[in-house]
């Protein structure tokens, strides 16, 4: 997490005291955001497949969304361990993983809220009003929490990185 | 800093047990003060009523004027350090340091302030983002007094923080805990059953046994003035030994031998003439060369000093001896080493206090 370099307790300012602190406190914001992220996928999975209309779901996209839904679960938690850690390779990926949820909207969601279905000789939506919108509003919280991680990790890392190198010189 | 009184302090137990009885001492600012005596005589059940961790039965407990016997521990502002350490496992060492700090919700930037102010003094800068198994006994133990260090407290209160720990590293840890009370001065109560401890460390000792106090005062004090025979065999390593001896005329007449007394010590024990006595002689206070005859059944070479056990006379078992010559001896087994006692201890047989603080042949 930081390197070990002595610096005299005494000798702190306020703002320096602020920096040296990250030396030895973890970056709990960008990992909680990293974690509330996946907190709002769940809710968003959990939440996308109720329905009541027929076979629509039954094609291999479903087994495609799943294992995706794994993947983001498990590269996200290791996205909240590293940035606790202040490493920042692991708030870069957060970046596209973030902006995929974005992404994410235009494919089940929407594409369930587009589709239509005949149930007992009356055509209904797949995908409600009410249900679609509950939807959207998870995978944008999760790909805002996320894309708020990564751009707080980065922007402690480099300034820890710094407090760092000056330390040093000092 | 803080002034303590402990006036009159019994500690009952639910089940009638007594652990401690009439407990008064008066601690200064800034004094270091040791608790020592065998397991269970009651100075961690002393040191814990201190802290609050075990009720006050009868008796008061004054902090800088204020009555304290009833407040909780955490109003009391004591730090108290264990001799299992007692830290966080999960957490790393700034952690565990910070975590009084950050449940007082102080400033976070105070905290580290603080934090790295007693890692400094302890020596643990560079430890600090490692967690407390990554650490060594002596590490944890130096840890466990900077969570106490970080909280600036009025008393500390250590609990057998060395007794975890090997002997080489307890030594070089003692001298840490003597730089710690030099440096910041703080009034510190230190309970222990390992009188090196006790004699290197304190200011004042208060030796215990059975839940009696039996002698407070100055390290040197106990060792050359011990008040009593329990004292006397507790302090000092080895033992002082004990031998029970007839006063008659200038003489002191044990089992198998005879001592001479100076004018000053035969007037000291004129009331005991025709009395037996117990005579204590510590093992240092023997020299080579003199009219007791030693019948040597071990020789143990300590580099500085030998050791040597035997009996007085070699015939009785009650005349075991054993003696602290300076400097490499050779005594075989079965040899008679001829001493003199250098410094005698006079206690009465029947109360065992010491009949005087100090004798000189």
């Amino acid at each position: 997490m930081a390197n070990e370099t002595t610096v005299k307790a005494n000798d702190m300012s306020d703002e320096f005291i602020k920096k040296d602190r990250m030396r030895y406190v973890k970056n709990k914001l960008s990992g909680n955001l990293a974690v509330l992220s996946i907190i709002l996928n769940a809710l968003f999975f959990i939440s996308i497949y109720k329905s009541n209309v027929g076979q629509y779901y039954y094609k291999p996209l479903i087994g495609g969304s799943i294992v995706y839904n794994l993947l983001f679960m498990m590269i996200v938690f290791l996205v909240s361990e590293g940035s606790k850690n202040y490493q920042i390779n692991y708030s870069y990926i957060a970046i596209p993983v973030a902006l995929l949820q974005f992404a994410r909207i235009f494919i089940y969601p929407m594409m369930a809220h587009r589709a239509t279905t005949l149930t007992t000789g009356v055509e209904e939506q797949v995908m409600k009003d009410g249900q679609f919108i509950r939807l959207v509003i998870y995978l944008v919280c999760s790909g805002v929490c996320l894309l708020l991680s990564a751009v707080i990790g980065i922007i402690k890392c480099n300034n820890l990185k710094k407090h760092i190198e000056s330390v040093e010189k000092v | 800093m803080a002034q303590l009184s402990l006036q009159h302090l019994d500690k009952i137990y639910d089940n009638k047990v007594q652990a401690v009885y009439d407990f008064n001492i008066d601690i200064e600012q800034g004094e270091f003060i040791v608790l020592v005596g065998p397991s269970g005589c009651g100075k961690s059940t002393t040191l814990r009523m201190i802290a609050g961790l075990e009720d006050i039965s009868k008796g008061h407990l004054i902090l800088d004027g204020k009555d304290i016997t009833t407040l909780p521990p955490k109003d009391r502002d004591m730090a108290m350090v264990f001799q299992n350490y007692a830290l966080y496992g999960h957490m790393t060492i700034y952690e565990n340091m910070a975590f009084s700090l950050t449940l007082r919700k102080e400033d976070p930037n105070i905290i580290h302030k603080k934090v790295l102010a007693a890692a400094e003094i302890l020596d643990l800068t560079s430890q600090l983002n490692k967690k407390p198994n990554q650490l060594s006994g002596g590490q944890r133990q130096r840890v466990a007094m900077g969570r106490a260090i970080v909280r600036n407290p009025k008393l500390f209160l250590f609990d057998e923080p060395l007794s975890n720990l090997d002997a080489k590293l307890r030594g070089s840890t003692r001298r840490e805990i003597m730089l710690l009370h030099k440096r910041l001065g703080a009034t510190m109560l230190y309970v222990t059953h390992d009188q090196t401890e006790a004699l290197t460390l304190a200011d004042r000792i208060v030796c215990m046994s059975m839940g009696h106090v039996q002698q407070i005062g100055t390290p040197l004090e106990l060792y050359d003035n011990p008040a009593n025979l329990f004292v006397a065999s507790f302090i000092g390593l080895p033992p002082m030994n004990f031998f029970e001896v007839l006063v008659s005329g200038d003489k002191l007449i044990g089992p198998h031998f005879e001592a001479e007394m100076n004018p000053e010590q035969k007037d000291l024990l004129a009331s005991y003439q025709g009395k037996h006595i117990t005579l204590g002689v510590r093992p240092e206070n023997i020299a080579e060369g003199g009219t007791i005859p030693v019948k040597v059944s071990k020789n143990e070479n300590l580099g500085m000093n030998t050791l040597v056990h035997g009996h007085i006379d070699g015939t009785a078992a009650e005349g075991k001896i054993v003696c602290k010559f300076r400097g490499w001896c050779d005594y075989k087994d079965g040899d008679i080493a001829m001493v003199s006692f250098k410094k005698m201890h006079f206690f009465d047989k029947e109360t065992t206090n010491a009949i005087t603080r100090e004798a000189q042949v």
